[in-house]
């Protein structure tokens, strides 16, 4: 768990890298615009990605090896919860996502903190009411194991209109902690994604944009129960297949297409073609589901621009045509 | 110090992500649904690792516990702060804390004492071994400003056999 101290420590020595990923893609116009936009908002600098990790291969096979081992349980609906419907996950999921993205957190947390919240409702029968406290609980954590400056258990509790007070947050916060065993490195599908982006002969220039679309599947997979139960490496898989599959009818951006783009991605991360095929359609099948509710929201008019920004499916994924 | 903060970003006034979900929450049954839940992570913790972390008394099974006084560790290893990130890395001995804490300033004399676990090799479990950290850490309560005696404890593994 990254302290406060050396957070700081990184962020002064880091060089700053890669925050706006975006960049890459756009024309040289907004480029600059993005630049500028980015030194303003986001202070957080960071180091360079670590060579020694994403070139070594058994750092995958490893990520391969341990990722099940971070799976809820059981699918928990069926066998443990009485109260929770899944309507109600994708509610508190929803609320989770809205608040990441306000506060800017780092793109693990949220997957991370679904994580940990469908582990323990796979081991703990809940009641409905306590579903909120464990979503913020949840980023809570995932915030302070993956964020220089992790948020604070005070502004979570606003986030919840101020239903929970601070300090039931930090007792949750231990048990919580004592049911998923103080497990909490769990692997996400972030972790695969600079492993498989790395071999796929896509042009550099073009990866940036992969890279974008596939953490807003990966985003989305986390809201939908449907992919709580599959390894991370495929959501990932599925998800970078995906995104080049979507990018792949405006511009061409990679080399292979269709059945040999799948099989390489499948190769990679040792999962069954049919499998992925699956999952790449299931993805496709979530995003314009949750595309149809954006538009949906956005028919009722009585929005203002800035309520629009707030939408609760991920921002860039209005930006996609499928 | 100008470190930038999170609280540069503010949560935007009239923001649609402060809501509450589920209508309003009991604060009682959050509190016996906590410490009922909590007495289970005990119980847990306790049947892993026969060893009673509310009276810190050892029990019969697979390790082997000694208490040691005085140990050698340097100031430096322990939990510097009075609170913050290292303190949440209680490991597996916060279970054992829940009373204190779930009673808020109550059971003071448990403030004071701590645990330190050194897991000796035992290379076919490491990995399996590690979640559990009981071994990093030492923070006993929360905002926990000074630690004047501690104790020690050795684990041994006297089966190689562990639970699953």
């Amino acid at each position: 768990m990254q302290g406060r101290g050396s957070g700081f420590f990184l962020r002064g020595r880091g060089p700053r890298k890669n925050r706006c990923p975006e960049k890459a893609g756009e024309r040289a116009g907004t480029r600059l615009a993005m630049e500028l936009l980015c030194c303003e908002v986001d202070p957080v600098r960071r180091a360079v990605p670590d060579a020694n990790l994403l070139y070594d291969d058994r750092v995958l096979q490893n990520l391969l090896t341990i990722e099940e081992r971070y799976l809820p349980q059981c699918s928990y609906f069926k066998c443990v919860q009485k109260d929770i419907q899944p309507y109600m996950r994708r509610m508190v999921a929803t609320w989770m996502l809205e608040v990441c993205e306000e506060q800017k957190c780092e793109e693990e947390v949220f997957p991370l903190a679904m994580n940990y919240l469908d582990r323990f409702l796979a081991g703990v029968p809940t009641p409905k009411t306590h579903l909120q406290l464990l979503g913020a609980v949840c980023m809570f954590l995932a915030s302070k194991l993956k964020e220089t400056i992790p948020l604070t258990a005070e502004k979570l509790c606003i986030y919840t209109d101020n239903s929970i007070k601070p300090q039931e947050l930090l007792e949750w916060e231990l048990v919580v902690l004592g049911k998923l065993k103080w497990n909490l490195a769990a692997v996400t599908p972030h972790d695969f994604i600079e492993h498989i982006l790395r071999k796929l002969p896509q042009p550099s220039e073009k990866l940036s944009l992969i890279r974008k679309h596939a953490q807003t599947f990966i985003a989305l997979c986390a809201t939908d129960f449907k992919f709580a139960m599959y390894p991370p490496s495929m959501i990932a898989t599925g998800s970078v297949g995906a995104a080049i599959c979507g990018l792949q009818q405006d511009e061409d951006v990679s080399s292979l297409t269709g059945d040999a783009l799948v099989d390489l991605l499948a190769k990679i991360t040792n999962t069954d073609v049919d499998c992925l095929k699956a999952c790449q359609e299931q993805i496709e099948v979530v995003l314009l589901n949750s595309l149809q509710q954006f538009r949906q929201d956005q028919g009722d008019g009585s929005k203002s621009e800035d309520e629009l920004d707030q939408a609760s499916t991920p921002t860039d994924v209005r930006d996609i045509d499928l | 110090m100008s470190e930038p903060s999170r609280d540069a970003l503010p949560i935007p006034h009239g923001s649609k992500a402060c809501r509450r979900l589920f209508g309003p929450v009991d604060s009682e049954q959050l509190r016996r649904d906590c410490d009922a839940l909590m007495a289970s992570c005990v119980q847990e913790a306790r049947e892993r690792w026969n060893f009673d972390f509310v009276t810190e008394t050892p029990l019969e099974g697979d390790f082997a516990w000694e208490r040691v006084r005085g140990l050698g560790l340097s100031k430096v290893s322990l939990p510097a702060g009075p609170r913050g990130g290292r303190d949440d890395l209680g490991g597996g001995k916060r279970p054992g804390t829940s009373p204190a804490l779930l009673q808020g300033t109550a059971q003071e004399d448990h403030l004071d004492l701590s645990l330190t676990c050194t897991l000796l090799p035992h290379s076919p479990e490491r990995p399996e071994a590690s979640p559990g950290v009981p071994g990093t850490s030492q923070g006993r309560k929360r905002r926990q400003t000074s630690m004047t005696d501690f104790y020690h404890s050795k684990r041994r593994l006297i089966f190689s056999k562990r639970k699953p």
